[in-house]
């Protein structure tokens, strides 16, 4: 599995974070980037709307996964409605495991963080360092 | 492997076709203005407020005389027409529990049209994503999860399915090779760009497997 690129959504859908770790996607501008994750947290809005059967009881979950033929994106959304966004390529094992351990880093480096606005891009170099080592770690042996 | 429903949406986004099977939440039936025939066998619009026994809803229904059920595609009609019943009873047992409201479902336009929304704003995505012409395949959700197949004639067949399903897109495709193909394309009686449709009992054939 190789990580393409990850995004970080606030809970309004504003991207607070975007970076890329393999050229196989072409880069895009930021506002590019800036509209589809936009475009994305309304679209998780609607799938939910869409369940054709849900369980009584049950919360209805909106877009989890999408896949194209040659990548996919896995969107995790966590309790408080930030929302992170992994391009990957296809087979994808371990995929869950990495996601989670992401959102591990964004609470130790970003919320923990006294200095920082909740909502607001994040500037730190110390959850991008991290990042960084994770992601050498799932890309390096390809 | 359970499978909710199919959408046929023709280039001009409409939906051409749509049927469900195991939907808890079935979609209601559009308002008479929107109303098209052809395209969907929900009940059309209860202009009439009795409560409607089985034999009512039948005679509705566009086919002329459903309570013949002399060959397969009568038969097959009956099927999808009991099979949309239980999901509406089913609907009114799980509204007196918990909140009527949220467990209603959408009217069939409305919904269908954000369908088509979605799948068109995840395929640009996915196009520019790529930056070359990659198509979009399918999302999941935890509860369910969509397929898509687009033609070359940009209709676009969607499925729903359960999440845990694998990829679909064969019987997508399958189902544009073989019945749509066969049944609508070459069917001379079929206005291909007006919405009028018949070619279901080999559809419901095909997901019997």
């Amino acid at each position: 599995m190789t990580v393409h690129a990850v995004w970080v959504i606030s809970k309004a859908g504003g991207l607070v974070f975007s970076r890329s770790y393999s050229d196989v996607l072409p880069p895009q501008p930021v506002n590019t980037i800036l509209t589809l994750a936009g475009i994305l947290h309304g679209i998780h809005a609607i799938t939910a709307r869409l369940t054709p059967s849900p369980i009584p009881g049950v919360p209805v979950t909106g877009l989890e996964a999408f896949e194209a033929e040659g990548w996919g994106g896995k969107v995790f959304l966590t309790p408080t409605g930030t929302k992170f966004v992994v391009l990957h390529s296809l087979p994808h094992p371990g995929l869950d495991e990495l996601v989670r351990s992401i959102y591990e880093i964004y609470s130790d480096a970003v919320m923990k963080n006294p200095f920082h606005t909740p909502e607001m891009p994040i500037n730190s170099s110390l959850f991008e360092s991290r990042l960084q080592t994770l992601m050498a770690g799932v890309n390096g042996p390809q | 492997m359970t499978i909710y429903s199919l959408y046929i949406f023709d280039r001009h986004c409409e939906c051409v076709y749509y049927q469900d099977w195991h939907r808890t939440r079935p979609a209601r039936s559009p308002p008479s203005t929107t109303f098209k025939p052809g395209v969907h066998r929900l009940p059309p619009p209860q202009s009439n407020t009795t409560n409607d026994g089985t034999q009512q809803r039948e005679s509705i229904f566009a086919n002329p005389n459903p309570n013949t059920s002399v060959n397969g595609g009568d038969h097959n009609n009956r099927n999808s027409l009991v099979s949309t019943n239980n999901g509406r009873s089913g609907e009114k047992g799980g509204g007196g529990v918990g909140g009527g409201g949220a467990n209603k479902g959408l009217p069939f336009d409305e919904e269908a049209k954000l369908v088509y929304g979605v799948i068109l704003s995840l395929r640009n995505m996915v196009k520019k994503l790529s930056g070359r012409e990659e198509a979009f395949t399918s999302y999941s959700t935890g509860t369910y999860k969509l397929h898509l197949f687009e033609t070359l004639t940009n209709y676009k067949f969607v499925l729903l399915s359960d999440p845990s399903s694998d990829s679909l897109r064969f019987v997508l495709r399958q189902l544009y090779v073989g019945p749509f193909l066969e049944y609508v394309v070459r069917n001379p009686l079929v206005d291909v760009d007006s919405r009028d449709r018949g070619v279901d009992n080999d559809l419901v054939s095909c997901v019997a497997e």
